[in-house]
């Protein structure tokens, strides 16, 4: 499967971005803005609560599209063969970053002496980055060579995996 | 009250209204019939799926807006009481279906693009996919609106 034209590359980039820009405003909170729905006003950027409770979805989900707006209007004029590059090498950082930084904290947990820089996301951000360098860069050109549609798919797909891991407290009390 | 629960009632027909199309298009797409129309299930499955393509997105939309303006309401009433209540699987459930809507809405784009006329069959794996993919979006959304609904009871 090959993509043909830069409507459809502007689609596929739009929905792969966005998961991806989402999944990181909530983790890291990054709305641009707060709705307080007791009082129904709306602040620019991230607000703590002010008379009930504040909600930020709204704005996480307004961060993500000016990113992922902005991100699927570069694709449209970056050669597939970029895309696909960096699209790979982002899905592979990212589980990289996932598996690196569980087994620090599981080593963390388990160490009979005291590892703090274990707990630095820092550490397992730059082992991903490099592990994913190394392997996109073995990959075989054919692959490289167009954006795979199939992304569109798995790249939601491993969003919500990770938004539904964040939300375990619940199922936990 | 009565403005939120109409506006309630007017999201989940319009959910029902979805659920039905995007059934439709996806057990016609992935299990598409080869010959005439005899049985229900023949029937079912013989539908044109390219026709259903800007009514799902219409509906998915409208459905998204209407749900994202009742959960301000949701926000400072029901969910307060769930948490009182200590419902908290509820509560998990519900966040998890903001997520699930949201991602469901950013796949339309690129479900567009792949039912775009005329239909590429270079595409037509990626066509199922996403469309399978957005159907299982919107019934886990309908089946959680339904439990989250029930969990205190219509109207109480």
């Amino acid at each position: 499967m090959i993509a043909t034209n830069k409507t459809l590359i502007a689609g596929m980039t739009f929905t792969i971005a966005y998961a991806v820009v989402y999944t990181i405003c909530t983790e890291v909170n990054l709305p641009l803005v707060t709705y307080h729905p007791v009082i129904g006003e709306v602040d620019f950027l991230w607000k703590p609560e002010r008379r009930g409770p504040a909600m930020y979805w709204y704005g996480w989900m307004l961060t993500s599209l000016i990113a992922a707006t902005a991100m699927a209007a570069i694709a449209s004029v970056t050669p597939e063969t970029w895309l696909q590059r960096a699209i790979t090498f982002g899905s592979l950082a990212a589980i990289g970053y996932l598996v690196f930084y569980t087994l620090a904290l599981f080593v963390y947990d388990r160490a009979t002496v005291e590892l703090e820089f274990l707990k630095s996301r820092w550490l397992s951000v730059i082992a991903a980055v490099l592990i994913a360098a190394i392997v996109g860069f073995f990959l075989p050109a054919k692959w490289n060579e167009r954006i795979w549609p199939g992304w569109v798919c798995a790249v939601p797909l491993g969003a919500l995996a990770v938004l539904g891991y964040y939300l375990t407290p619940y199922f936990t009390r | 009250m009565a403005f939120w629960t109409s506006l309630l009632i007017i999201h989940g027909l319009l959910a029902v209204a979805l659920l039905g199309a995007v059934t439709h298009q996806t057990v016609a797409v992935w299990w598409p019939v080869r010959k005439a129309a005899g049985s229900f299930v023949t029937r079912f499955r013989a539908v044109p799926s390219a026709s259903y393509v800007w009514a799902i997105i219409v509906l998915y939309v409208v459905t998204f807006v209407i749900g994202a303006w009742i959960y301000t309401q949701y926000r400072f009433t029901a969910r307060l009481a769930l948490e009182q209540l200590r419902f908290f699987k509820t509560v998990g459930v519900f966040e998890m279906k903001e997520h699930i809507a949201t991602i469901g809405l950013i796949l339309l784009p690129a479900y567009a693009a792949f039912w775009r006329q005329p239909l590429s069959a270079e595409y037509a794996d990626a066509r199922k996919q996403v469309t399978l993919l957005l159907a299982l979006v919107i019934w886990a959304n309908f089946l959680i609106g339904h439990i989250a609904n029930n969990a205190r009871g219509f109207g109480s």
